[in-house]
């Protein structure tokens, strides 16, 4: 779980804020408010912003509480923020999803000047998906707006989300993966380099990101408190709404996915499709899991299957279409209990950050209560060369259940994975993967699907 | 006076002198925009509000 410090359960994710932090107490997360923040708070909460916020589904609710501070000196409240179901993070994020972090974010500190409050941070890491909706997750983000002030965020929302978005739609959507190793958002002068030189044409990225990366380095350390103080509100609009159009206009649309057209392309029938469908559904209202994991979800149709039992549903791919796709069907039929992300599984999220412990890593978010891994196993195994016994250990430590299928050497698809390389997989039969599994997991169901080679198990970890 | 005592967050110095350069441009187009709005009130043609945000969503 999240890494905390051993004495007060502070989070370290959370040690920036001298306003107060995240500390938790019998499972339970609680925000700290300290006395330094008691006006803010106060304004957030008095002005009507905070249910404004609410209502619009952009700011977490929370509750007032009575628990004893975790740092009794410093504490004006406790708050209890509503759970967030799965803590995902920007470099997990497809387009569509890391746009509408940055629309929200624009659009709460548009709410907030008219409460004469401002965001004092833009990052992206303030955002997590909750009801299906991009949502601010710190209730500490507010400060007083004092006209004159220019926006202290500026720079993290340029860096953290339009460089990013600029680069995955005009150049490669894969560059989202840049934000793994900057944690506080792309440099400006790296995004200015790597997007294409008809950018610089374009007003809100000659702007906000060119000229922006130019100033950085000509004024890097001078001293520029004296000229503060001289922008007007109309000012902070108009650089907000510039902001938010620059942002529209970037779009990214997937051309034909890597396995975008997997479902036409397999050699399984609708029958047996549908019967795995069918299975998915079922074994999910069986093992009752409050949190499942689909593990190469693809756009995601078993992870709507398992989810119908109620369970809160990740539905993780590699492939950035995919997970686009995924998010836009969620998003428009206004789904709560899904969250599509980008994951490779055979080199998933590290921990991040300061000592290591400011993101938590793919496996420390775990583990889930049921994993699906759907035609995943002989990925994994024949292209990515995992032995089966270690990814039966890998698979027992992700989730308690576990429902997996097989996918043998004759089937289609392995036979095109096996093409172009030696057949040094003795091991990957049936036979094997049952031995293999059975040693870590209790193999409770066994059932071969209709009209193909391949079998689906319900297994339970041991 | 330190204007922002609460800054926990480096702004960057070039960050705000751009940013300040560039919204003093944007704010005279917002300012145009509201007298717009204005002379266009007294001959009774209703423009789109600059408060509308609160009814566009950000999805």
């Amino acid at each position: 779980m999240t890494t905390q410090t051993p004495n007060n359960g502070q989070l370290s994710a959370s040690f920036r804020d001298p306003n107060g932090f995240l500390f938790s107490r019998n499972g339970i997360l609680y925000r700290q408010i300290n006395r330094a923040y008691e006006r803010e708070y106060t304004r957030l909460m008095e002005s009507g912003l905070y249910d404004r916020l609410i209502k619009a589904g952009m700011l977490i609710p929370h509750v007032e509480v009575d628990q004893p501070p975790a740092e009794k000196e410093a504490a004006y409240k406790v708050i209890q923020p509503e759970r967030v179901p799965f803590v995902s993070y920007p470099y997990e994020w497809s387009f569509g999803q890391l746009k509408d972090a940055a629309l929200t974010t624009l659009a709460i500190q548009k709410r907030a000047m008219k409460a004469d409050m401002s965001l004092k941070d833009a990052s992206a890491y303030n955002v997590q998906f909750v009801r299906g909706k991009a949502t601010l997750i710190d209730t500490l983000s507010f400060e007083m707006y004092k006209e004159g002030e220019p926006w202290v965020a500026y720079r993290q929302f340029c860096q953290h989300f339009l460089a990013p978005l600029a680069l995955m739609a005009l150049k490669d959507v894969r560059l989202n993966q840049l934000l793994r190793v900057y944690i506080d958002g792309i440099p400006l002068d790296l995004a200015s380099g790597l997007l294409p030189s008809k950018t610089r044409f374009n007003f809100g990225l000659l702007t906000h990101i060119h000229l922006h990366a130019s100033a950085q380095k000509r004024y890097s350390g001078e001293d520029v408190k004296a000229r503060r103080g001289s922008m007007s509100r109309q000012a902070m609009t108009g650089l907000i709404e510039s902001l938010e159009s620059a942002i529209r206009k970037l779009d990214w649309t997937p051309r034909g996915t890597e396995w975008g057209n997997y479902y036409d392309a397999t050699n399984y029938s609708d029958a047996a499709f549908e019967h795995k469908q069918q299975l998915a559904g079922e074994w999910s209202q069986r093992v009752k899991p409050a949190l499942v994991w689909d593990l190469g979800a693809n756009t995601g149709v078993f992870s709507r299957a398992a989810g119908e039992s109620g369970a809160f549903v990740v539905s993780f791919d590699v492939d950035p279409a995919a997970v686009e796709q995924n998010y836009q069907m969620s998003k428009k039929a206004n789904e709560q209990n899904v969250l599509p992300l980008l994951l490779d599984l055979t080199n998933p999220s590290p921990s991040i950050g300061w000592a290591n412990s400011e993101r938590d890593s793919f496996g420390a978010r775990g583990p889930a209560d049921m994993v699906l891994a759907l035609a995943l196993i002989h990925h994994l195994a024949i292209s990515n060369n995992v032995p089966l016994l270690q990814l039966a250990g890998f698979f027992a430590e992700t989730g308690k259940w576990l429902v997996v299928e097989f996918v043998p050497k004759s089937d289609s698809q392995v036979r095109r994975l096996l093409a172009s390389r030696q057949d040094i997989f003795p091991n990957y039969t049936r036979a094997g993967f049952e031995s293999a599994f059975g040693e870590k997991f209790k193999i409770h169901e066994t059932v071969e699907i209709r009209e193909s080679e391949r079998v689906l198990y319900l297994m339970e970890s041991k | 006076m330190h204007l922002m005592p609460q800054l926990y967050l480096d702004p960057g110095s070039g960050s705000i002198l751009i940013q300040m350069a560039i919204a003093a441009l944007l704010g005279l187009a917002v300012a145009a925009r509201a007298y717009w709005g204005k002379i266009k009130g007294w001959f009774g043609i209703k423009s789109k509000s600059a408060d509308d945000d609160d009814d566009s969503d950000a999805k």
